[in-house]
């Protein structure tokens, strides 16, 4: 907390200190105005659904259009705006009420009723400002995304200096996120006549609801990056995160295995739903660490460590080899490993016991291992000569990523960008 | 405790690594294959997808430019 109220205060500070006297010629920060429009489809499956506390189907599907725009505001400034939407379907989100479909209540079958699907609308709008020599860059942005179930606003900034002929950065940033979430809980918790299961002798769920769902997250980073030789460069970053609030995911079940199962059709009924600590502190170290072997082969490099205080500790490595093809092509092939501890709170399907204070059965939050493999493909032309109305074409990207936990988890991506550059 | 050891230790790691900044600046006129695109430290911006399901898929987030908690539902 100590560091980001400092990052808050030197983002203030050197606020004024980046409005220099400049030189006479500047060149622009940002030329032209870019359009990106980006989008992305995403698809997993799995066995082990938090919503249905550890077993059933995680099968998921998301298609996220998104478009940034920056439009250079004068030589120094920038403002840029995105906006996207990611409308999915979820077989396990189905499951919050899984009596609703035209099929018997299953956890390993997708319910179709009204949580199979949602959409998420998101917007972001920055504006940064550079100092007349290029050495200071402030920014400022707010933000905000609703679902069905919850509505964030955020709000942040960051302060870089470069110095040592623009050899070295370092790079402070701060931001806040106040989200809200509605309480949507397993049909069999909330008080619904068409589904009552209070008249089943010895259902006795422990579920009793949350207060409040307000959850506040404070994230201060820092980076510094250094060009160590003619063809390489590092940065290394720290991320420090303070979350208060709801942290549990109010329509995630647990099982406990001193309670009987009691089974309506093919489903067992919720004993209560996840619960976690009320606070989380997150720190995550990263390093990247790039180097261009010649004119066809760059070797990209990435590390990251990361631990909090639910006691999980993490590993990242990743590496991507960017190869140059005929001039305006390149390849990107990658391989990522990411290993994880799990959560002191976590226990399998029908492990928990009653008398435990926290509890979940999220996946997310177990121990895994996983590896993603990725292959991209880039088309830029520096000249832009193909055009649509008045915007000139300057590159294209296409990304397929395969991710495969140790676990039965498993996710496909493809993803596009399509940037385009005002005339 | 624990935690107290581990920030040192990350504190030691970053002190370590400012150390071992390069001496020698390189000069503009010197940096044709620093300025490569392929040699940003940024993720390029088809790459926000990968990082934004990774957020929700796994416990870590942070030092990738990514989410690092809240503002998406996620952990």
């Amino acid at each position: 907390m100590k560091f980001f109220i400092l990052s808050m205060a030197l983002l203030i500070v050197s606020f004024g200190y980046s409005q220099e006297a400049g030189s006479t010629y500047k060149k622009k920060v940002l030329e032209q105005t870019e359009v990106d429009f980006l989008g992305s489809y995403y698809s997993q499956d799995g066995d082990n659904a938090a919503v249905t506390g550890g077993i059933g189907t995680e099968e998921l599907t998301d298609f996220a259009p998104t478009i940034v725009v920056s439009v250079p505001m004068n030589a120094d400034d920038v403002l840029s705006v995105e906006a996207g939407i990611s409308a999915y379907t979820s077989a396990s989100s189905s499951n919050i009420n899984p009596f609703d479909g035209d099929k018997p209540a299953d956890p390993f079958q997708a319910s179709s009723g009204a949580s199979s699907s949602d959409v998420w609308v998101g917007a972001t709008a920055s504006y940064s400002h550079s100092s007349d020599d290029r050495n200071r860059i402030w920014s400022a942005k707010a933000s905000f995304a609703a679902e069905y179930d919850y509505v964030s606003f955020g709000f942040g900034g960051s302060y870089t200096m470069l110095f040592n002929e623009k050899n070295t950065e370092v790079s402070v940033n701060a931001n806040v996120f106040l989200d809200t979430w509605d309480l949507l809980y397993p049909i069999e918790f909330r008080e619904d006549d068409d589904y009552d299961f209070s008249y089943i002798p010895n259902y006795n769920p422990v579920f009793t609801g949350f207060d409040s769902g307000q959850r506040n997250s404070y994230a201060a980073g820092f980076t510094v990056s250094q060009i160590l030789s003619k063809k390489m460069q590092g940065l290394i970053s720290l991320d420090l995160v303070r979350q208060d609030g709801l942290l549990s995911t109010p329509f995630q079940r647990v099982y406990f295995s001193d309670f009987e199962d009691i089974k309506v059709e093919n489903f067992v009924l919720g004993d209560d739903v996840e619960q976690l600590p009320d606070t989380r502190t997150k720190i995550a170290l990263g390093a990247n660490l790039n180097y261009y072997i010649n004119e066809y082969l760059t070797v990209r490099t990435y590390y990251r460590y990361y631990t909090d205080d639910w006691g999980i500790d993490s590993h990242t490595a990743k590496i991507e080899l960017p190869i140059k093809l005929f001039g305006k092509f390149t390849l990107y092939p990658s391989y990522r490993y990411y290993t994880q501890t799990q959560a002191d709170y976590f226990a399998p399907y029908n492990e928990h016991l009653s008398t435990d204070t926290y509890y979940t059965s999220d996946y997310d939050l177990s121990a895994f291992d996983a590896s993603q493999y990725g292959i991209g493909f880039r088309y830029t032309d520096i000249f832009t000569k193909s055009h649509l109305w008045r915007f000139g074409l300057k590159s294209i990207d296409v990304e397929y990523s395969k991710y495969d936990r140790d676990t039965s988890f498993s996710a496909n991506l493809i993803a596009f960008s399509f940037k385009f550059v005002l005339d | 405790m624990k935690n107290n050891q581990k920030m040192k230790k990350l504190v030691m790691i970053i002190i370590v690594l400012l150390a071992l900044q390069s001496c020698t600046a390189v000069k503009e006129y010197e940096k044709v294959a620093l300025s490569d695109p392929d040699m940003e430290l940024n993720a390029r911006s088809v790459e926000r997808f990968k990082t934004n399901f990774q957020a929700y898929r796994e416990a870590a987030a942070g030092a990738n430019g990514g989410k690092t908690g809240g503002g998406c539902g996620c952990n």
